[in-house]
């Protein structure tokens, strides 16, 4: 099997006090385990390694049922991701729009050479296929925050303002 | 009950599945993500049959068999056009995915297909993602293994990114249970080595032949509730200590 050891191990955290407070909102079943899974991406940023082990102990699960989820679904992210998180829309209203340019000026703003994180963990740069807002393309969402008809030159200040 | 088997009558029994009876009556049909020891999931597809019923008025439908329950007076037929063309396709994507793999290879060529007409999968590996090494790992009671990611990165793995205290105890049910051959284990004269873990091996102290791994015996020994002292000895050792006690009974 050749593509094992594709996924990259997370980074540990080695702080577990906002895993307690997450662990004693739900009820402690296999069925929270989603649930949870996303209440540490919000608070972690990421899902660290020691903190999704910790995860299988107190729900009695396996690690690699844990794993399984922690990878399956894109809103969770194995590596931290940046403070602000920026979406660029590239469905086919954006990409006919010019959204191809405005997520150039993004790469080039925060000098990132695909998508990604920047190396100061302010920013997480993604590509979305259609965020349901077609008629105000090309569209970015920066931290929920729905932004249309987004012109190259607002870039800059859209960084800036971190996203506000 | 009865069904109708590519036009024969037979019995079957309530709550079988299409695909025991077509085995029984000894119908060659593809199965790969077929395992007796586990549920059945119908993740290959390659099992399907063509169903119908006198009052569908010629209408039919592909089912999996593998998970298709048998019904009174259900119409069966398991080489039909619609199931042979159908199969043929499934049979030239998983080609596609794992052109290594003597079993599809063996199926492809059955269906007239020497060379898959779809792109060939880059570093391709001979798993087919058929979930059977996942569902014996648990059987076995051990979750060692999962399915990782989605989509076209989607592996079966041993969560290594998760620290070495793995639940995988090296027995390579897993790996003998494997339809395509995929998991690769490789073992010398005193280790075992699979799913990228190194296992030492324990032996018979009468034969030398290799027992297992010590995790491997554990976990059996409680698991059958017997002694962990059984697990000590081969089979044959075994043997030969009751022949030897029973010799001195007569």
């Amino acid at each position: 099997m050749s593509k094992i050891n594709e996924i990259s191990t997370p980074p540990p955290a080695h702080d577990f006090s906002k895993l307690e407070q997450i662990l004693n909102r739900y009820p402690r079943e296999e069925a929270s385990l989603i649930m949870i899974l996303q209440d540490i991406q919000d608070e972690y940023r990421y899902l660290p390694c020691d903190v999704l082990i910790e995860t299988a102990k107190a729900l009695n699960l396996p690690k690699s049922t844990v794993f399984s989820v922690g990878t399956f679904y894109k809103a969770f992210s194995l590596q931290p991701m940046g403070r602000h998180n920026i979406k660029v829309c590239m469905g086919t209203a954006c990409h006919v729009r010019g959204a191809v340019m405005v997520l150039e000026a993004f790469q080039r703003e925060l000098g990132l050479e695909h998508t990604g994180t920047t190396e100061d963990l302010e920013f997480t740069l993604e590509t979305v296929n259609c965020v349901g807002a077609c008629g105000m393309a090309p569209v970015v969402v920066i931290d929920e925050k729905y932004h249309g008809e987004v012109q190259p030159d607002r870039v800059k200040k859209m960084i800036k303002k971190g996203g506000k | 009950m009865k069904i109708t088997l590519n036009g024969k009558q037979i019995e079957v029994n309530p709550g079988e599945y299409l695909l025991s009876v077509i085995r029984r009556e000894g119908i060659e049909i593809p199965a790969l993500c077929h395992h007796d020891a586990v549920e059945p999931v119908g993740a290959c597809r390659l099992c399907i049959v063509e169903i119908t019923r006198p009052e569908w008025e010629g209408w039919s439908r592909l089912v999996t068999s593998c998970l298709y329950p048998v019904e009174e007076g259900l119409i069966v037929e398991t080489h039909s056009k619609l199931v042979s063309d159908t199969r043929a396709t499934l049979l030239d994507m998983q080609l596609a995915r794992c052109p290594d793999a003597e079993i599809i290879q063996k199926w492809a060529k059955e269906y007239g297909i020497e060379k898959t007409s779809f792109p060939v999968r880059e570093d391709a590996d001979k798993c087919i993602l058929c979930d059977i090494c996942v569902r014996i790992c648990n059987a076995v009671g051990r979750y060692a293994i999962a399915r990782t990611s989605r989509g076209i990165e989607k592996v079966v793995a041993v969560p290594l990114e998760l620290g070495e205290d793995q639940a995988c105890i090296g027995c390579l049910s897993c790996a003998h249970a494997c339809p395509t051959g995929a998991i690769e284990w490789k073992e010398d004269s005193n280790t075992r080595t699979i799913w990228g873990l190194t296992f030492t091996l324990e032996k018979c102290p009468v034969t030398g032949e290799v027992l297992g791994t010590p995790q491997q015996l554990d976990h059996f020994a409680k698991k059958a509730g017997l002694s962990r002292d059984y697990f000590t000895k081969s089979d044959k050792a075994h043997k030969h200590e009751t022949a030897k006690k029973f010799v001195k009974i007569i």
